[in-house]
């Protein structure tokens, strides 16, 4: 891990410049331009609500703040790792010509995630303001919560880059990894809501628990359980693990695969 | 000891060539149980060592698929050779076919940026010399247009300039002059030559005899990724053009 954090340093700059002119050239020839990446999570939340308070009446308190606060996060990680994906083939006019470090277009696609989360972030806050809700000093928590949440899109981030450079049924794959992921967190229902023997299994993904994480610092106003703490931990660590394995084997060989 | 500026010693790349190239899983998982053999390895270039010292301008010729685009990639880091050491003094600077790896919806301005601080260079280094760049390409009209409305001949204007105005140690060109009008071809020479008299190395490849004998001090001839020939420039075109009869 060293070596990347060595590159990154060397080539600091380079980062932000990536993660800008993706947000540059996402948005170009739109009239609304970065609004877009507000709208989206917005029409979602409305839908959302629309169906899931009048069709089945959920009796969850706060119920467009739990919704947009659950959209947000999930958008983070939706974001980040679809960005990442194709970070590299996107690139492979500048990669065959200069060289540097492959981490780089994945990482920055995690910090054009990163920014759009901000935006994000600062839509929910208004919400809070139109419904008046005040959160307890807890909210504090949702930005270590956010941080860890970033470790995870690094992990699956950069094994993505490359291996979809070398198989594209990653990007197929990775599509239909997020359609589903989006229904198996609870992000317009309560996690309880599920029986145990879903849970049993669920608990392991690392969205679950950010997600609910999330819930308790911000709406609930109490600490995440130790039990979260470590199920999400412990599933983000072996995740960004074995996908760092995976990024060294395969990042040495991705120019000669373009 | 002569202090070289590049020095290649024993490089081997391989490059395993797929005839039916298997790009998803399941193919790859098919093809387990096929007993056909799908690809061979091309020996892309074998044992090559040379030196270029300090104010070389040193020329590497051969056909196509010769070797030599792989070889500038090996000692601009781009690939990694199998085996064999390529060690470079200072900074590279690899201007390869077109651009310099411009991306299309940016910006030549923010093109700059972009390529030259990935080749190492400051931020505040650029700024000072961004305007240069751009007048030197002759684009003071086109400096906020998206790459992919330029030309062949604007984009490699626009690559030539920034590598040479970042000022860089090392400096590589590949066909640099097949696109560039007379006006500025002659704007090329005499800026190949001022980083000549400042003792900076620079490769020069063409499949164009008369630049090659014109500037080289040492040419190189690449015969299907082994060395044809090192030496004069006279002696290593004749070489090249000796060989190229026989393949009739």
């Amino acid at each position: 891990m060293t070596t990347i954090r060595e590159e990154m340093w060397k080539f600091k700059g380079i980062l932000f410049n990536f993660a800008i002119s993706d947000l540059k050239i996402r948005y170009r020839n739109s009239i609304l331009g970065i609004l877009w990446s507000l709208i989206e999570p917005l029409l979602l939340l409305g839908v959302l609500f629309v169906v899931f308070s009048s069709m089945f009446r959920f009796e969850i308190p706060n119920f467009p703040i739990y919704l947009l606060l659950g959209i947000i996060c999930w958008n983070f990680f939706k974001n980040g790792t679809l960005f990442a994906l194709n970070s590299l083939t996107n690139r492979s006019a500048l990669i065959t010509q200069i060289y540097f470090p492959r981490s780089i277009p994945g990482i920055s696609a995690g910090i054009t995630a990163s920014i759009m989360l901000v935006f994000e972030l600062v839509v929910l806050t208004i919400f809070m303001v139109i419904f008046g809700f005040i959160p307890t000093y807890t909210v504090i928590l949702l930005i270590p919560i956010l941080a860890l949440e970033l470790v995870l899109i690094l992990g699956i981030s950069l094994p993505l880059s490359v291996l979809n450079v070398k198989y594209k049924d990653t990007e197929f794959i990775w599509n239909i990894v997020v359609h589903a992921g989006f229904f198996l967190t609870p992000i317009f229902y309560q996690f309880d809501m599920m029986p145990d023997y879903v849970q049993n299994v669920l608990q392991f993904s690392p969205m679950v628990q950010i997600v609910t994480m999330a819930h308790h610092v911000v709406l609930y106003g109490t600490l995440p359980s130790i039990n979260s703490i470590l199920y999400a931990v412990g599933s983000i660590s072996v995740i960004t693990v074995i996908g760092y394995l995976i990024f060294r084997k395969y990042q040495a060989k991705v120019v000669e695969e373009m | 000891m002569v202090d070289y500026a590049i020095s290649v010693k024993n490089v081997s790349k391989k490059f395993t060539l797929y005839h039916e190239k298997r790009d998803s899983i399941f193919e790859s998982a098919t093809s387990i149980f096929q007993k056909k053999r799908h690809s061979e390895t091309l020996q892309a270039l074998d044992n090559i060592s040379f030196n270029v010292k300090h104010g070389e301008i040193f020329g590497i010729i051969g056909r196509n698929g010769g070797g030599k685009t792989t070889l500038l990639r090996i000692i601009s880091k781009i690939y990694s050779p199998d085996s064999g050491s390529v060690d470079v003094k200072g900074t590279v600077i690899p201007v390869l076919a077109l651009g310099l790896g411009f991306h299309p919806e940016l910006t030549a301005i923010t093109n700059i940026y972009q390529s030259s601080i990935l080749l190492g260079f400051k931020k505040e280094l650029i700024s000072k010399r961004v305007e240069d760049i751009i007048k030197f390409a002759e684009l003071e009209k086109f400096a906020d247009t998206k790459i992919k409305n330029f030309s062949a001949g604007m984009q490699m204007r626009l690559a030539f300039a920034t590598s040479v105005l970042v000022d860089p140690d090392v400096l590589i060109l590949d066909e640099v002059f097949a696109v560039g009008d007379l006006n500025f071809q002659k704007k090329c020479f005499d800026t190949i030559m001022s980083f000549k008299k400042r003792g900076k190395a620079i490769i020069f490849v063409s499949h164009d005899m008369v630049p090659i004998k014109n500037f080289c001090d040492t040419v190189m001839f690449l015969k299907d990724g082994k060395i044809g020939n090192i030496g004069s420039p006279e002696e290593s075109v004749s070489a090249y053009v000796d060989y190229l009869s026989t393949q009739k």
